[in-house]
């Protein structure tokens, strides 16, 4: 009697081959991608989609072409960030859809582009996001493959088009960081874990219950080999009014993360308001408040710039002849040298 | 999946699918190509789940696309408030919009249908609001170059 690998196809359907087609069809897309960011934080509440912004628009701000994939299905934050609530998603050409951008004096004078994906420009803030389904009452059962099915739709969907950095804003939860880490290994079809063209970047409070969840989060990755450049450390106590001192919020943690610390945010109430509007936080007369963030954000976007892949701009092959007649050589965009990683 | 028919020893052929009914179970029927005998896949709720979460289509292979699409498995998310935004555009006394011309509209029915409808609506807006009573495909390049990166 046969086996099951005896036999090709599966008599009608081709489910793995429509699998595989998925998995194409999202790595064509994220073709012009040179890096992947994912910012992730064990728990909620943290600053993670803060901090994204924030680093998004520090790179635009350097020229960079960014874009913020707001990966938070049921909590997305990104569309009110950004002022995109009530922007249109347009169809494009071949099916796919135009990437929502920000105005380009929201992202500085430095050339750089800042696009915007997040559910939260069709849904209503109190609206929750449903699936349909067949098993009544029994939607938690699939809830995550369904996310994860559609997270692939939007990727392969959107013109992402040449992208310096794409952002991810992770969802909650220790588990889902890992999830994404081995979903990129199979969507980005380059190496077992789309080596080069992936990190992560983990944002805590300084307590030790989160350092504890975002510690579970940074073995994993390290089990699977994805790279972490390291870890954020907000509401890192608060700024007194009175005193200019920086206080303790939280019980510090007892023992560090296994990880570079790229910055310590303290909890100032007029960042966070800031923060709530999308970041303006580098408008002038803006900078005392938000100094330890701009400054935690600035080290972050550096880092990004050390592991930026070498190599030409995306869409252009390595040792192409760009239009003044010289061969491309490893620049960071805006023409800057790269730094490489040691 | 796949069937065997252990007689014939012969991978057996999807020949027709079936949406799944209220209790959320699909029928796919398979036949054996030697013999012609025939039998049917039947699914609870849980098994249609698995497949549907996975965002493929089952269906005969060479099945017309439309016929494809029609297929419950489609992976896409039907959110509350794109039923509604439905259900108004096809009450009789909805408030009429721009039209679209073809080519526009094979534009916008190229996009995942869980996008659709709000795409839809915000072009019809952003047309309306810039005096056009058509939607063309210069409206929605216009759009394009306005919002899009």
């Amino acid at each position: 009697m046969k086996s099951y690998a005896d036999i090709v196809g599966d008599g009608g359907s081709n489910v793995l081959d429509q699998v595989l087609s998925q998995r194409a069809a999202i790595a064509d897309a994220l073709a012009g991608v040179r890096h992947v960011l994912a910012v992730g934080s064990g728990k909620g509440g943290v600053g993670k989609s803060t901090l994204t912004m924030a680093l998004a628009r520090a790179l635009a701000g350097r020229g960079r072409r960014v874009a913020i994939l707001d990966a938070d299905f049921n909590g997305p934050t990104q569309a009110h960030m950004a002022g995109l609530e009530d922007t249109p998603w347009v169809p494009g050409e071949g099916g796919r859809l135009a990437l929502p951008r920000l105005e380009d004096d929201a992202v500085g004078a430095a050339g750089g582009r800042l696009g915007v994906v997040s559910l939260g420009s069709l849904l209503g803030s109190a609206q929750e996001l449903s699936f349909d389904t067949v098993s009544h009452g029994e939607q938690h059962t699939w809830r995550s493959t369904r996310e994860f099915a559609m997270l692939g739709q939007l990727l392969s969907t959107v013109e992402w088009g040449d992208l310096d950095h794409l952002l991810f804003d992770l969802p909650p939860g220790a588990e889902r960081t890992v999830q994404y880490a081995q979903f990129f290994a199979g969507a980005l079809g380059e190496g077992e874990r789309g080596e080069g063209r992936v990190s992560f970047v983990m944002v805590t409070l300084p307590s030790d219950l989160s350092h504890g969840v975002v510690a579970r989060s940074l073995t994993a990755l390290s089990a699977i080999g994805a790279p972490a450049l390291g870890y954020v450390e907000n509401m890192a106590g608060y700024l007194c009014r009175d005193c200019g001192e920086v206080k303790p919020l939280f019980p510090e943690a007892a023992e560090g993360l296994d990880a570079p610390c790229l910055g310590r945010v303290p909890f100032d109430p007029e960042l966070a308001a800031l923060c709530d509007r999308g970041w303006p936080a580098t408008e002038p007369g803006r900078a005392e408040a938000a100094g330890a963030a701009v400054a935690a954000v600035e080290r972050v976007a550096d880092r990004l710039d050390a592991v930026l892949p070498p190599g030409p701009p995306p869409g252009m092959p390595t040792g192409a002849v760009t239009p003044t007649g010289e061969a491309s050589s490893p620049t960071a965009p805006g023409g800057q040298p790269l730094e490489t990683e040691s | 999946m796949k069937f065997l028919c252990v007689e014939c020893d012969e991978p057996m052929k999807l020949h027709e699918t079936r949406a799944p009914d209220d209790s959320g179970s699909l029928s796919v029927r398979f036949g054996c190509p030697s013999c012609g005998r025939d039998i049917a896949m039947l699914t609870n709720p849980w098994e249609t789940e698995v497949v549907s979460s996975l965002g493929v289509k089952i269906g005969p292979s060479g099945e017309p696309e439309e016929a494809a699409s029609r297929c419950p498995f489609s992976g896409v998310v039907q959110e509350m408030q794109v039923k509604e935004m439905e259900a108004e555009r096809a009450s009789p006394t909805a408030p009429t919009g721009p039209q679209w011309t073809a080519e526009a509209l094979a534009r916008l029915e190229g996009i995942p249908e869980f996008v659709r409808p709000m795409a839809r609506q915000g072009i019809e807006h952003y047309a309306s609001s810039n005096g056009h009573a058509v939607v063309d495909e210069k409206i929605l390049d216009e759009a394009r170059q306005r919002f899009g990166m």
